[in-house]
């Protein structure tokens, strides 16, 4: 006979479970969680705090953050309906935040140094000569020439956000959703005139 | 009704609805009816391959900016793995047992009785000194900048100092419903108030432990000359910033933002009124409790 067990907590079904053990076991599930939803959802969200102007140190940790804010979140047990939109507008605000906090440059030309070195190069290479690449160029140049809010407004467009999800990233309403986005295109197409 | 959807469907379709048809964002009867035009109108079928072509090269324009800078995601996942595993550790120990671990002896319920009574004196006193100081200023809105103590007398939720200090204060506000703004407002007695008059505020903000409740809550005048809403969120600012940096315990910050923040901002910012303005404004938290 082996040595005696104490008798297990489990022994006498779920309501003898103790409860930090129930609550371990909840906080592993929704980590679990956080982990899948953060490999679904970390690039696009980093290309937004990259598209607001965010050097990739800042932007990264800024995701970091609102990945432990879901997590908070959703252990308390609050509402899970489009936890897309949520981390989007959860980003959005922190981006607001570090950028009043680096001081920075609210265009998106005060970007990093190392996006500056990216982007800086006037001359074209022979890659950039080609007309697709010419543009893609003359693209990014018109949107960087948008105001601010229409950018945001096309950026979460561009990243999958339907137009009540940007709405309630941005804080507007659901027609200068759409007025924003049909004027940046406007620009766009006549950018794209071929 | 097939008069006017023949109508409807001879006119060219705006710029915009050719926009929201091809993000599927129209209602059904319009998008059917925008299709039937887009069957018989090259012209708008160009404009609209013209749009699509556009919004695909801006996508792919979008994706060669940004991409080549990601760096892989093994590492930023395990970082976040790491925190959460530390964060999920944390215990989170229920408020009554707090308040029960300690016990009660006879010594101690004295010292909690004295020190009760002298509080109420304090406030008193501190109340009857701050009215006497505002005199003929302390006009209809000055007189609705402190919360009236029965009703708002101020509620905390349980928070840990790592809560307290590490959660971004747009994750701890809450949205405060329209229909509890209502019942603020109702409360107070303020029928049809304005937008630009009043801030559906915490008595204790959410960033020191207060919560959404009613308790918690008051309408507190943007347009008070002295003591208004902007000159709260300073000291709420200020009483975050010692609480984290380790000069103030919670306990007393909550305590003492909820019985007099009047009393509160001059004990903290060594003053008798208002401070200028704080420079740091913060668009988050004004988009986030704005009364509208």
């Amino acid at each position: 006979m082996g040595p005696e067990m104490p008798p297990s907590s489990y022994e006498n079904g779920s309501l003898a479970v103790p409860l930090t053990v129930r609550s371990s076991a909840k906080a592993c599930r929704i980590e679990e969680e956080v982990l899948e939803l953060f490999d679904e959802f970390r690039n696009p969200l980093l290309r937004y705090g990259l598209s607001l102007g965010l050097s990739i140190h800042d932007a990264e940790e800024v995701i970091q953050e609102a990945f432990l804010a879901l997590f908070r979140h959703l252990r308390l047990g609050r509402a899970r309906k489009n936890l897309r939109g949520w981390l989007f507008r959860v980003t959005h605000n922190l981006v607001l935040k570090q950028r009043l906090a680096n001081q920075t440059s609210l265009r998106r030309t005060a970007c990093d140094a190392s996006a500056a070195e990216e982007h800086a190069d006037p001359a074209p290479s022979p890659e950039e000569q080609m007309s697709a690449a010419q543009r893609r160029y003359r693209l990014q140049a018109v949107v960087q020439a948008l105001p601010e809010h229409d950018q945001h407004c096309l950026r979460l467009r561009a990243e999958g956000l339907r137009y009540r999800e940007i709405a309630a990233v941005l804080g507007m309403s659901l027609g200068a959703v759409s007025i924003s986005l049909t004027r940046s295109l406007a620009r766009l197409v006549r950018a794209d005139g071929r | 009704m097939l008069h006017k959807n023949r109508h409807l469907s001879m006119r060219h379709i705006s710029d915009e609805e050719l926009v929201r048809s091809a993000d599927g964002e129209l209602s059904p009867q319009r998008a059917a009816e925008v299709e039937a035009h887009l069957e018989a109108c090259w012209n708008c079928r160009a404009r609209m391959e013209e749009m699509q072509t556009t919004i695909t090269e801006f996508v792919h324009a979008h994706h060669a900016e940004f991409d080549r800078r990601l760096p892989p995601v093994a590492g930023p996942r395990a970082l976040l793995r790491a925190r959460l595993s530390e964060l999920g550790s944390e215990p989170r120990t229920e408020w009554w047992k707090r308040v029960f671990q300690f016990g009660f002896s006879l010594p101690r319920v004295a010292i909690v009785c004295l020190s009760l009574i002298a509080m109420t004196i304090g406030i008193l006193w501190s109340r009857h000194a701050s009215q006497r100081e505002l005199g003929p200023a302390y006009g209809l809105f000055d007189a609705e900048a402190v919360p009236n103590r029965s009703l708002t007398p101020g509620a905390t939720r349980q928070v840990t100092m790592t809560e307290v200090c590490s959660v971004p204060e747009e994750e701890v506000i809450g949205d405060v419903t329209v229909s509890l703004r209502q019942r603020v407002f109702k409360e107070y007695g303020i029928a049809n108030a304005r937008p630009e008059d009043y801030e559906i505020d915490y008595l204790i903000a959410p960033r020191l432990g207060g919560t959404e409740d009613i308790r918690n809550l008051w309408p507190e005048p943007y347009r008070a000359r002295m003591w208004n809403a902007r000159v709260k969120d300073d000291l709420e600012q200020r009483l975050h910033e010692m609480v984290c940096r380790g000069q103030l315990d919670l306990s007393t910050a909550q305590h003492d933002i909820a019985t007099d923040w009047i009393a509160a901002y001059k004990k903290y910012f060594h003053t008798t009124k208002p401070l200028p303005l704080s420079s740091h404004f913060d668009p988050i938290r004004h988009n986030e409790l704005r009364w509208s």
